[in-house]
Parts: structure tokens; C-alpha cells; sequence
């Protein structure tokens, strides 16, 4: 008999990092002695400041209420970027050595730069640009000329040279973890997936707030284990999760848990989910050139996905593509409030899974959930998508 | 000196209703559907699918003991029923997962799309259920089964609760807010008060006061701002003939003349009271459930 997952240790492992990330970072500083910077958005360079010894730990929310960042951010700015310059404000990130933002959005930039300014301990900042048509041709060699400039940055603050051999154990470190996190999506296409959204969730963003050779160390264990879990619980309606930040635990744990009828989310298409992980830095002589070419060609943010005339937008046609591998029934639209790139989508989001015969509810995210609204939405979405049996 | 007399315009008419000319006692199936609103509870009894008594009274502050009233109402009136002579029970509603007898739940949105298509007959394709605290629109196939539906975000302006806080406001009971609000309709009809919230529209309100409108020019601006918002809703779910109208609201000819104006489509008329469709659709899907578990169907 295998174990269930919940006992399986590294998903606690995670859990821990999740709950207690910054004092994982803390403990880090002090074995290490190293730099650590906070980073806005998933499109930052983290292999530049790993080459370099630096940490870099994504910057998150805690889904408690707030009204401090009031004097910085405008109120119809993302719950997002009002919870995260929270923690900042509040002395949770006090660790932080230095905080980068990859242009992103102006939302999240605007939450950057109040970091900057009124987070004490932030030494050092940098504002790296970075193209926001990323299916135009021109963007890999824009950001590769970026790149070189972050890379000038991080070596001048920190006083070290950012060798190619550091940069290729960077590489090789970050994809390995890619490459993991990848196989254990992978195992989720089956009829039994072993793990639910939440522990894809917990996983993921785990990863992006603890040294990735911790992390990656504990998934090849991870993926070892999933070979004996017994899944236990009815997978119900195959569920796919399109949003941004999703990392509160309630709304997952309301979805898979929390609700009159089974459904799992068997793929999470956002940056807390497959968005982060899901493409590889390919082998170039030009390691920045590398880099720029993973960056601009990964899955991108609705805030990128630009594509006029003859240019084709990929978001779409990865999530096609998973709605197949991934046998997708239902589609959750996870609509972070305010953020307008994602919610510019949703009309031709809905199209698409109209016509993939997927049905499709949208929620709209705030810093904490209407977790009753959301029970009645939910339970009623797979009330429409099944239950079959009740008419007559 | 006098006690000061609380008025509650607010209240409206509870009704406990049990149809005398039938016997419980020949039905194969009794079955029965709770509906927990935010503002307003409904029990009903169906026998073999036929509406056979119902209760529609004001929700509490424990859901759990508006659910025994609900029933406990109707069973005191019909006498000798007692809650275990009933086959199955479904909890529906803000509310279904604090009733503590209840067999099984299912969500209000099922249960009004279900109820509505007992009520208006099959033809109905969308349904419009406004309640005490939020708005739903909601679109059926033949058998009742919902197709897509949308609701309002967590806001109570255009709902029973914001009405009835106008109702308070303006010192008008809150069954003759609906008529009044026509008198002026639609020739003199003034600009709506704010849509976004109720405590804003209470504001505008408080103004129009102030300057000295007439109360039926106020109330026809706050209906016309409710069924702005229920319209805006509708639209957003894409409006099929036929249109029905569920839920307390629908006793509103202030609103419902409205939305059905601004519509251009009459919503279908029936004899049951619309309120109770959700309890009849839990009632209909708990003679369903009851079926399925004694390998009837």
C-alpha cells in the first residue's frame, strides 16, 4: 500500500517554506553570509544575481487586510501590489538587502518604487526595463542589451565578477528545477493526478523563495515518492486555473476541498503556477543572449502578450495545448481586481474554451476572499457541469 | 414620558400556505426544499413533484433556527406531519450549509433555474433571481438545468436589502415603495441615484430629500438605479426569451416594470409566488435525490 500525499514529507517541506519563507531567508543570511534581494514579477533574471551569490526571493502578499500602503498606491491599483508593498512596510521583508523589478506592469512598478523609498533596509534597487511586445523579433536582442546592463549592476553592488562558468551553474541550477517541477505537472495528466492545486501551488511558489538547490534537492525526492502515493480522493471535474498571483491558500483549499462536489485543479496557468517554471534557458555561447531568449519566449504574462498585425500571441495556444494534454474540463478564471492586461483577455479567453467545449467561471481576487460568494459560484459551475442525474 | 414606537417599514408579509384539498398521507414521495436567503427563508413540502405547502418568513441571526422555523411553520399547520414522515430534505441558500437537517445541498443558483421551470413552465431560458442580497442571472435549458449564470459582486445596492433600507429611510412600507415609485412613470422619470452602493445611493437619497422631491420622484430614482444594475447584469449573461423573474424583488412592480421596460421583453406571469421557486427546485431536486438513493429511478 503507498502512502497518501499528505504524508509524503517534501510536500510539507514545501508547505513549511510557503508558511515560514521568511524566516527560511533569514537562516539563509546567516549560514551563508550573502546578499538577499526581493524580486517583483517572474520576469526578473534571477540566474544574474544567483551567479552572482545573491539570493532572490520573490516578493509576496499575506492576504491579511491592510490600509498602510493607502498614501502610495492608488486604491484601483491590484490588491497585489497593495499587499505586497504591505509587507514591506510593516518591517516583514527586513532582511532584504536589494529589490529589483523587470517592468512588469505600472501597478506593480508603482509598488516597487514605495518599496524602494520606504523600506529602510533596501540598499540597493534596480529598475531593469524590459520589453512589453514580447512577439515582436526585437525584444530578445532589446533584453539581452538590458541584461548586460542588470548584470553591470549586480557586479558593481556586490564586487563580484559574474563569471560564465557561474552563470552556466546558475543556468543549470534553475533549469534543473524547471525541468522537476515540469515532471511533476506531468504526472498530473493522468486519471488519478497525486497532487491537488494547492500542493502544485505550495510547490511553485516555494521555489521562488528559497535557494534552488535546496528546492531542487527535495523534488527529486518529491518525484521519487509520487511513484507510491495513493491517491485517495475523487479528482471530480478537471479543472485548469488561469490567473496571476494565486497564492491564497483559502480560494484553493475552497475549490478542492471546501465544496459540495469533487474537482481538482490538474494545471495552474499563472505565474504562482506553470508560468514561472514551464520554459527552459536553452545552451548559447551568449549566456545573456541565453537568457533573453528564455525570458522573452516564456509562456508570457497577459501584461506581455502583445501581437499586432502578423505576430501570433502564445499564451493562447499553450493553453490550448493543455486543455488537451491535461484532459481539461472546467476553466476557473482567477481575475486578480484592477488587473487590467488579464482582464483585457477574458472575453477572448472565453472564446477559446467555447470553443475547446470547456466551461468557464470567473472570480475576481482580492487581498482576502468572499469565500461564501465563491462556495455558491464554484458549487454551482459543477452543479451546470454535471448532476445530470437530478433531471428528468 | 411615551416609549418611543419603533416602526419597521422594512417588514414585509410572511405567508404560511398548506393546500388543504390534498392528503400527505397518499404520496409516495414527500419531499422538501429549504431555501436560506440572507433576508428571507422558504420551506417547501412537494407531494410526487406536486407543490403541496410552503412557508415564507424572515431569516434571523442563526440560520440554523430559521430553518426550523421554516418547516417547523408549515408543519404546524398542516398538523399531523411530522418532520420524519418527509422522504428527503435539500438546503438551499445563502444559508444551506447551517441547516442542520437538511440530507443534502444544493446551490440557489441550481435550485432557483430548477424551481423557475416548475413555476413558468418549460420555456423559460432565463432567469432573473433577485433576492435580499444579491442578484443572479441565470440561464436554463428545457429541464431547468443551468446553462451559465452571473451574479452581482459583494455589493447590496439593487437588491432586497438596499430596498428595504430605503423603505426605513423613507418611512413607506416596503410593499408600497414598488407602486409609488410608478406614479411617475415614465413621463416624469428622474435620473437614477448612484448604482455602485447602497450606502451611497442612502446618501443621494438623503439629498434628494433635503431639496424637498416628492417621495415617489425619489423612489422612482433609486428603482431606476436598480434596474439599471439588474439590467447591466442581464446583458452581461445575454438575455433569451423566455424571461423570468424569481425571488423577492419580483414582487416589486417598481423594479420589474422597469427592467422589463428597459428589456423591451415581459417577464412570464404565474399564479405561484415567485419567491418560493428556489425551495420548490431544492423540493424537486430532493424528490430526485430521494429516487436515485431507493432505485426508484
Amino acid at each position: 500500500m503507498g502512502k497518501k500525499v499528505e504524508e509524503v514529507p517534501q510536500l510539507k517541506q514545501f508547505r513549511e517554506w510557503f508558511d515560514k519563507r521568511h524566516e527560511y531567508a533569514k537562516e539563509w543570511k546567516r549560514e551563508n553570509g550573502g546578499k538577499i534581494v526581493g524580486y517583483y514579477c517572474t520576469y526578473c533574471p534571477e540566474e544574474i544575481l544567483y551567479a552572482a551569490g545573491v539570493l532572490p526571493v520573490r516578493i509576496l502578499g499575506s492576504h491579511e487586510p491592510e490600509s498602510i500602503t493607502r498614501p502610495y498606491l492608488h486604491d484601483m491599483y491590484c490588491p497585489f501590489c497593495h499587499d505586497t508593498l504591505a509587507q514591506g512596510l510593516q518591517g516583514r521583508y527586513d532582511y532584504l538587502d536589494g529589490v529589483t523589478l523587470a517592468q512588469s506592469c505600472l501597478h506593480m512598478r508603482q509598488s516597487y518604487f514605495s518599496f524602494v523609498d520606504r523600506v529602510p533596509n533596501i540598499q540597493w534597487s534596480y529598475y531593469m526595463h524590459f520589453p512589453h511586445g514580447v512577439n515582436n523579433p526585437h525584444a530578445t536582442p532589446y533584453l539581452r542589451w538590458e541584461l548586460e546592463k542588470f548584470k553591470s549592476a549586480v557586479e558593481e553592488w556586490t564586487g563580484v565578477t559574474i563569471t560564465n562558468k557561474e552563470l552556466d551553474k546558475a543556468i543549470e541550477i534553475y533549469n534543473k528545477n524547471r525541468q522537476l517541477m515540469k515532471k511533476v505537472f506531468e504526472l498530473r495528466r493522468g486519471e488519478k493526478p497525486p497532487i491537488t492545486g494547492l500542493h502544485a501551488m505550495e510547490m511553485v511558489v516555494s521555489s521562488q523563495v528559497v535557494d534552488k538547490k535546496d528546492h531542487n534537492e527535495i523534488l527529486e525526492s518529491f518525484l521519487e515518492d509520487l511513484k507510491d502515493v495513493e491517491v485517495d480522493r475523487e479528482t471530480g471535474t478537471r479543472l485548469i486555473l488561469i490567473g496571476s498571483e494565486d497564492d491564497d491558500r483559502s480560494f484553493l483549499e475552497l475549490v478542492e476541498y471546501g465544496i459540495n462536489y469533487p474537482a481538482t485543479f490538474v494545471y495552474e496557468e499563472c505565474c504562482t503556477g506553470a508560468r514561472y517554471f514551464w520554459d527552459e534557458v536553452r545552451p548559447n555561447e551568449d549566456r545573456l543572449m541565453a537568457l533573453a531568449e528564455r525570458y522573452v519566449k516564456r509562456i508570457p504574462c497577459p501584461a506581455k502578450d502583445w501581437a499586432a498585425g502578423e505576430l501570433i500571441r502564445r499564451r493562447f495556444q499553450h493553453i490550448e495545448k493543455v486543455i488537451k494534454d491535461y484532459n481539461v474540463q472546467g476553466a476557473i478564471i482567477a481575475q486578480m481586481k484592477f488587473c487590467d492586461p488579464h482582464e483585457l483577455d477574458i472575453p477572448s479567453l472565453r472564446v477559446l474554451f467555447d470553443k475547446n467545449n470547456v466551461k468557464h467561471l470567473t472570480l475576481e481576487l482580492d487581498i482576502t476572499q468572499p469565500i461564501g460568494q465563491f462556495r455558491t459560484r464554484v458549487e454551482a459551475f459543477l452543479e451546470a457541469l454535471g448532476e445530470e442525474d437530478l433531471f428528468f | 414620558m411615551e416609549a418611543i414606537q419603533e416602526s419597521e417599514y422594512w417588514k414585509w408579509p410572511e405567508t404560511v400556505w398548506v393546500d388543504e384539498s390534498k392528503n400527505w398521507k397518499e404520496a409516495e414521495v414527500i419531499s422538501c426544499g429549504i431555501d436560506l436567503g440572507s433576508v428571507s427563508s422558504q420551506a417547501v413540502i412537494m407531494l410526487d413533484g406536486e407543490l403541496y405547502a410552503y412557508s415564507n418568513l424572515r431569516t434571523g441571526s442563526s440560520s440554523a433556527a430559521s430553518s426550523e422555523k421554516a418547516l417547523g411553520s408549515i408543519l404546524e399547520k398542516i398538523g399531523d406531519m411530522k418532520r420524519e414522515d418527509i422522504h428527503y430534505i435539500v438546503g438551499t441558500g445563502y444559508g444551506r450549509v447551517s441547516i442542520p437537517f437538511a440530507n443534502k445541498t444544493i446551490t440557489e443558483i441550481a435550485c432557483h433555474g430548477r424551481g423557475a421551470n416548475y413555476i413558468y413552465g418549460p420555456s423559460v431560458r432565463t432567469v432573473l433571481d433577485m433576492g435580499g442580497q444579491d442578484l443572479k442571472a441565470i440561464k436554463v435549458d428545457e429541464r431547468g438545468k443551468v446553462v451559465n449564470f452571473l451574479m452581482n459582486d459583494k455589493c447590496a445596492a439593487g437588491t432586497g436589502r438596499g430596498i428595504e433600507v430605503v423603505a426605513d429611510l423613507l418611512s413607506i412600507p416596503v410593499t408600497e415603495v414598488g407602486p409609488m415609485s410608478l406614479e411617475v412613470y415614465p413621463d416624469d422619470e428622474p435620473e437614477p441615484v448612484s448604482t455602485t452602493c447602497i450606502v451611497f445611493g442612502k446618501s443621494e437619497i438623503l439629498g434628494l430629500m433635503r431639496k424637498g422631491w416628492p417621495t415617489n420622484r425619489i423612489l422612482a430614482a433609486f428603482f431606476r438605479a436598480v434596474a439599471t444594475r439588474v439590467v447591466e447584469l442581464l446583458e452581461r449573461v445575454g438575455v433569451e426569451p423566455e424571461f423570468a423573474i424569481t425571488g423577492g424583488i419580483s414582487k416589486n412592480p417598481g423594479v420589474v416594470t422597469r427592467v422589463q421596460d428597459m428589456l423591451g421583453m415581459k417577464a412570464l406571469e404565474t399564479e405561484y409566488d415567485p419567491q418560493i421557486a428556489g425551495a420548490i427546485g431544492a423540493a424537486l431536486f430532493a424528490k430526485a435525490l430521494y429516487e436515485k438513493q431507493t432505485g426508484k429511478r
